[in-house]
């Protein structure tokens, strides 16, 4: 089962820490509260950064700090090659933001992190959070707020604008995982559904969906195979985007029937999911429900 | 990126997978000039789309004459909107056997997904389920390969060393390019067994394009074929116009919440005109790319307000203000009013910026929308 569930004695280091992204996002993080204990900078001539120290290998920091999780701020290119870095260092958990990682790049990803049992969150994604513990990735601050809602989403930016609307209205979250906009992905929403269904943390779950890919269809068979006893809501976008039409994210792809607003709200909603239209609906919906 | 058939021959023809001989011509009055292949022919119309037959795309025409008509209906049509731009001339083939065979980067099962089926020729949708066999193999040609020859062994006795000999050479094509998708549909299997690709569907990666050189070429020499593609690779980021009648010009970022934006404007009886996924992150302290942006919305007709909706975590509203203020400055041919509406960082420099240059900031995203509205009814 892939549990997310880091928290804020989780030891993480960034993959990439002497870039422009890695110096930001380090400091980002740590001041969230995550315990970044080291970096990689292959070749780099850099000792430390940020009060850390940086290692040319992932074997060689899991080694000195012992470090569990990594947040791999490196191009969309290299990404494979720093992930079987991270693989075989035995790092447990991968988050990977980078956008336009080629798909046959995380085909093969996604199966060596199959073999060696490795939680792999992305490519294309934001983070994932357990909000007052630790955050690994970008997820801004206004919008983590601890609390019983677990939250999966594969947009960023709408995850964040329905996390602020939600804490701003005393609704927190559990443990939020953005499992990224790319088809191929280290972690799908169904593979998640045993984890929110065991996790006493969390007492009831929000998807956030859209148009394109078959992510919402597995994830409710999943919910029903599992039979998921927590209340989930859904917010699913697209519902305008005219058909053949790619908006952004690789997977946000309308071929005829296939992946399409209807057939997704459908299959949520014979899975037992409330399927809302718009932000202040879901809003309303969550809050009257779980406050 | 969805390849037009005759790209994708070409590529496939370049890796050992015959198909039959054929030209391009780009416009009606280019069929009488080009030199065609032997007759009689098929004339088909490139369209990155299924369906084609029954779009009245795909003709038969046994004289020259009859070819030059063909395109010239072919480029009159108009189908789902979209204008033909070039016609695929082919020579006919008489098959004993149609089949078909699809190799489909398959998600949800972390493999690739070989397809096969006796009853090739159609829409492989209106082919029923049972008449398709489907296997997942490992993304390896050895893998894709055995997988193909193990599904072939259920195929009549004459078709299967054409399909199992295809299957190596497909797969050989499919990890080469990236593929997401080949099918071959029909696959034509001659008597005696010779067999050739009779189309060609295939999808590629664009995330893979910087080390796809030659799709890289092919994308640059084409560009007017696959504009959407050609402009994500040349800038970088999401843009398309979703309602050229639409009114509002959106400057937004990140695809799912950009995607929402237009539903709720859309329930709200509001139009957009365009989707846009910016990606405040690659703007790198530059106008460049927002220039680029309101220039292209300046472009729509009817566009009466641009409406900025900037939720980016991180990216520092200060400066992104300064970047829009000039990039406004620069696209004068986009003279609506400005309703932003930002969340983030630096939100009281933005708020100063904006002031300055007239914009009203709403950090509220309904009080935007009461806005944007107004700005519309007056």
């Amino acid at each position: 089962m892939i549990n997310p569930r880091i928290d804020r004695s989780t030891p993480v280091i960034v993959q990439g820490i002497t870039g422009r992204a890695g110096l930001l996002h380090s400091r980002l993080m740590r001041q969230y509260g995550t315990n970044i204990v080291g970096g990689v900078s292959p070749g780099g001539k850099a000792r430390t950064a940020y009060g850390v120290p940086v290692f040319a290998d992932c074997a060689t920091a899991v080694a000195k700090t012992g470090a569990r999780a990594s947040v791999l701020l490196v191009g969309a290119m290299q990404l494979l090659e720093a992930m079987r870095d991270a693989v075989s260092a035995g790092i447990l958990y991968l988050v990977t933001p980078a956008e336009g990682m080629p798909v046959h790049d995380a085909l093969k990803a996604w199966r060596l992190c199959r073999e060696s049992g490795t939680v792999w969150v992305g490519a294309s994604t934001p983070g994932m959070a357990v909000p007052g513990e630790a955050k690994l990735g970008f997820l801004p601050d206004d919008s983590l707020t601890p609390g019983p809602l677990g939250l999966m989403s594969r947009s960023g930016t709408l995850a964040y604008e329905a996390g602020y609307r939600l804490s701003r209205q005393g609704i927190g979250t559990s443990v939020w995982v953005g499992v990224g906009g790319d088809p191929v992905k280290g972690t799908r929403f169904a593979d998640l559904v045993p984890f929110y269904a065991d996790d006493s943390r969390t007492g009831a779950l929000l998807v956030i969906g859209e148009i394109g890919g078959t992510d919402e269809e597995e994830f409710a068979q999943a919910l029903t195979a599992k039979r998921f006893a927590k209340p989930v809501f859904a917010l699913l976008a697209g519902r305008s985007a005219p058909e053949g039409v790619t908006m952004g994210h690789a997977g946000a792809l309308v071929h005829g029937s296939h992946g399409t607003y209807a057939a997704k709200r459908a299959a949520l909603e014979a899975a037992g999911v409330r399927v809302f239209a718009t932000l202040n609906e879901l809003v309303e919906g969550v809050t009257s429900r779980l406050r | 990126m969805y390849l037009l058939e005759h790209d994708a021959k070409e590529l496939l023809a370049a890796r050992g997978i015959p198909v039959p001989a054929g030209s391009l011509i780009e416009n009606a009055d280019a069929a009488s000039t080009t030199a065609l292949p032997p007759g009689p022919w098929m004339v088909k119309g490139q369209i990155a789309t299924g369906g084609r037959g029954k779009a009245g795309l795909i003709r038969k025409a046994a004289t020259p004459w009859e070819v030059s008509e063909q395109a010239r209906a072919i480029f009159q049509a108009a189908p789902k909107g979209r204008t033909v731009e070039s016609v695929r001339v082919e020579q006919r083939i008489d098959a004993a056997h149609e089949v078909y065979i699809g190799f489909l980067l398959d998600a949800a099962a972390g493999g690739v997904r070989v397809m096969l089926s006796a009853s090739g020729g159609m829409d492989i949708e209106q082919v029923p389920r049972d008449r398709i066999q489907n296997e997942v193999a490992e993304p390896d040609v050895r893998s894709i390969t055995e997988c193909v020859r193990r599904l072939a062994q259920k195929l009549p006795a004459d078709i299967g060393p054409a399909a199992r000999d295809v299957g190596e050479r497909l797969a050989h094509a499919f990890l080469e390019l990236e593929a997401l998708l080949i099918e071959v549909n029909p696959l034509f299997v001659l008597d005696g067994g010779r067999w050739l690709a009779g189309d060609a569907r295939v999808v590629t990666d664009d995330n893979a394009l910087p080390r796809q050189r030659e799709l890289e070429s092919l994308l640059r020499a084409r560009a007017a074929a696959y504009p959407d593609v050609a402009r994500k690779h040349e800038h970088g980021f999401d843009y398309v116009v979703v309602d050229t009648d639409g009114e509002i010009g959106l400057l937004t970022t990140g695809a799912g919440l950009s995607m929402m934006l237009i539903d709720e404007l859309r329930a709200a009886g509001l139009k957009s005109y365009n989707f846009l996924d910016i990606r405040t992150g690659g703007l790198r302290g530059e106008t460049r790319r927002l220039t680029q942006v309101l220039r292209w919305i300046g472009e729509g007709k009817n566009v009466k307000v641009l409406l900025v909706n900037i939720f980016a975590g991180i990216t520092d509203l200060g400066e992104l203000s300064r970047l829009l203020v000039e990039a406004l400055a620069a696209a004068p041919q986009l003279k609506v009013p400005v309703v932003a509406r930002l969340v983030g960082y630096g939100l009281s420099t933005a708020r100063e910026v904006l002031a300055a240059a007239g914009i009203a900031l709403h950090t509220d995203l309904d009080a935007a929308l009461i806005a944007v509205r107004s700005h519309l009814e007056r």
